[in-house]
């Protein structure tokens, strides 16, 4: 419980730059859509381009983005793409940053087992997470309420962000749990961002060659984010498939983390 | 009652001995040094005696019980002081030692408190990012004794303390020891190691080389320096004076026999002799010339 309260001591102030900056993100984004649809976005002209490069940018359907869940849906997976980012550096630096600032020569002096540090840590960094993507979907959805098209339903916009709230979480904590895995062969947390932004990458393009080739679809379970990007969750509600391979993946990175940080020498 | 049992311990790294075949034991109240050069094994020692780091082989003992085992049970009799003191630069020093106690599961003594930060005069309200090398060192001491520990381990903790705070540092932790707590020093400081420890052991390139009780025998052992033209050498080695150095105008011996031979010795060879230094050895005299030959396990 100590670990934990220093925990969230010490992630305070990166917790709050980052909810304060995608949410006048995310305002700045959806307030653009009243006049975006006057502008007539379904009328642009991207026949020209390529079917694939429109659908690897979910801008297949672009009628859909005449309505407030298929532009916020749009808008959003940048969003996300930053989330995923965001929960995969919570995880990384979790274990590593501890060697690498020294403060470790601190904490595994006091009477904590190594399993109680990854567990606190794990809840902890889990609990930043949850409040971060719960203060994200707040705003998200205050958003869409007050620049919604007339005769949107609040109703449905409620059940939609419903579904995305989780999926999302579940897309963030498995980044999360991944992050902790490779924290827990680090002893540096110096490559904790170049290694965040490849792992998310990595795997929201495997989600796009997926989606565009039918024989590698397989891929598609490999990408946590595809799953959990709003424009699909809005069409396709929670697919399960996917969910339930981001729940083993998670499940199997954490009890990873426990099996190495168990044996791992740290750096003092 | 031995506090610290280590039995045969080693630490590879790929084929790199850091500590090689290490058996130490440190009884209940000992004022213990732990001293080597730079690269000896010393950290290292420490780092696998608070499971940082996994020993390869061996064992490892505290308070009679097993490590890695029992390592949580006798961390809370342990108090460390690390020799790079890195903690959370985000927290204030009060946050520190609030948390200490948390994982301690102890109350916060505000009388005991507000003596040690009397004692070493430390800013509370400062965050520990903020505190130069020495107060960090402070907060590193205080953070160790807080919780009443049975044990302490200090990696030069005396690195960036002023001339007052090191005397106040050492006269607190004799009055420790006085009141049976077993302290483990590691120091580069060979005269705080002298003035306080009871015993010390040599570290070498991984490798115990020595243990010296310094309660004991300190007086006993002379370094006699001759200088001249022609020396005695062998004079001196047939009354047991062992030769540490030697060059063609000097030479130094280690002595422990009988004072009145020596003098015996030196007394017939004055004429020939240009120099005569006869004096105690000290810790400093012992380290240059364990380090220097390699002086044999004792």
């Amino acid at each position: 419980m100590t670990l934990f309260k220093m925990e969230l001591k010490t992630h305070t102030k990166s917790l709050l730059i980052w909810i304060i900056v995608v949410a006048v993100l995310t305002l700045g984004l959806v307030a653009l859509f009243p006049s975006m649809k006057e502008m007539g976005l379904q009328q642009m002209d991207l026949k020209s381009m390529p079917k694939e490069m429109l659908k690897a940018f979910n801008l297949s359907d672009m009628a859909a983005l005449t309505t407030i869940e298929g532009y916020f849906g749009y808008e959003f997976q940048y969003v996300m793409i930053a989330t995923g980012i965001f929960a995969a550096m919570l995880g990384l630096n979790a274990l590593a940053r501890e060697e690498s600032d020294g403060t470790i020569s601190y904490l595994y002096a006091q009477p904590i087992s190594r399993l109680s540090i990854v567990f606190s840590k794990m809840l902890s960094n889990a609990f930043i997470y949850t409040v971060y993507w719960l203060a994200t979907m707040v705003v998200s959805f205050i958003a869409c309420l007050m620049f919604k098209e007339s005769g949107a339903s609040v109703s449905g916009l409620l059940k939609d962000f419903s579904l995305l709230g989780f999926t999302g979480w579940v897309m963030g904590l498995t980044f999360l749990s991944v992050g902790f895995l490779f924290s827990s062969w680090l002893s540096s947390s110096k490559s904790a961002t170049s290694l965040s932004l490849g792992l998310v990458f990595l795997t929201f393009i495997l989600g796009i060659v997926g989606k565009l080739k039918n024989d590698y679809d397989f891929l598609v379970y490999f990408s946590p984010l595809e799953a959990a990007l709003p424009g699909n969750v809005f069409k396709n509600g929670i697919e399960w498939k996917y969910e339930m391979t981001d729940f083993a993946v998670l499940i199997v990175a954490a009890l990873l983390t426990f099996w190495f940080y168990r044996r791992k020498d740290l750096k003092v | 009652m031995a506090v610290i049992e280590l039995s045969h311990i080693s630490k590879y790294y790929g084929k790199f001995a850091a500590v090689k075949d290490l058996s130490l034991t440190i009884d209940k109240g000992e004022f213990y040094g732990f001293i080597g050069p730079n690269g000896a094994g010393k950290s290292t020692t420490m780092n696998m005696i608070l499971n940082f780091i996994k020993h390869n082989g061996g064992s490892i003992k505290l308070f009679g019980q097993e490590l890695p085992e029992h390592d949580v049970e006798v961390k809370k009799k342990i108090g460390y002081v690390p020799g790079d003191v890195r903690f959370y630069s985000q927290l204030t020093v009060q946050d520190l030692f609030r948390y200490t106690l948390e994982f301690h599961h102890l109350k916060e003594d505000q009388k005991e408190l507000d003596n040690y930060c009397e004692l070493f005069q430390v800013d509370r309200k400062k965050k520990f990012g903020e505190l130069s090398l020495g107060n960090k060192k402070k907060i590193a001491v205080i953070c160790a004794m807080i919780h009443h520990p049975q044990l302490l381990i200090l990696d030069e903790p005396t690195n960036g303390l002023d001339p007052l705070m090191h005397a106040r540092l050492f006269h607190l932790m004799k009055e420790k020891q006085q009141e049976g707590v077993t302290i483990f020093l590691s120091s580069h400081n060979l005269k705080e190691v002298e003035d306080y420890c009871s015993k010390v052991a040599f570290i070498k390139q991984g490798e115990l080389v020595g243990v010296e009780d310094l309660t004991k025998s300190r007086q006993k052992v002379k370094i006699i320096l001759l200088r001249g033209r022609s020396l005695p050498i062998d004079e001196m080695k047939a009354i047991g004076a062992k030769c540490i150095t030697q060059t063609e105008q000097e030479a130094r011996f280690l002595y422990e026999k009988d004072l009145q031979q020596l003098f015996s010795v030196l007394a017939s060879f004055a004429p020939r002799l240009d120099d005569v230094t006869v004096e105690n050895r000290d810790l400093e005299e012992q380290f240059m010339s364990m380090y220097a030959t390699g002086e044999a396990r004792s």
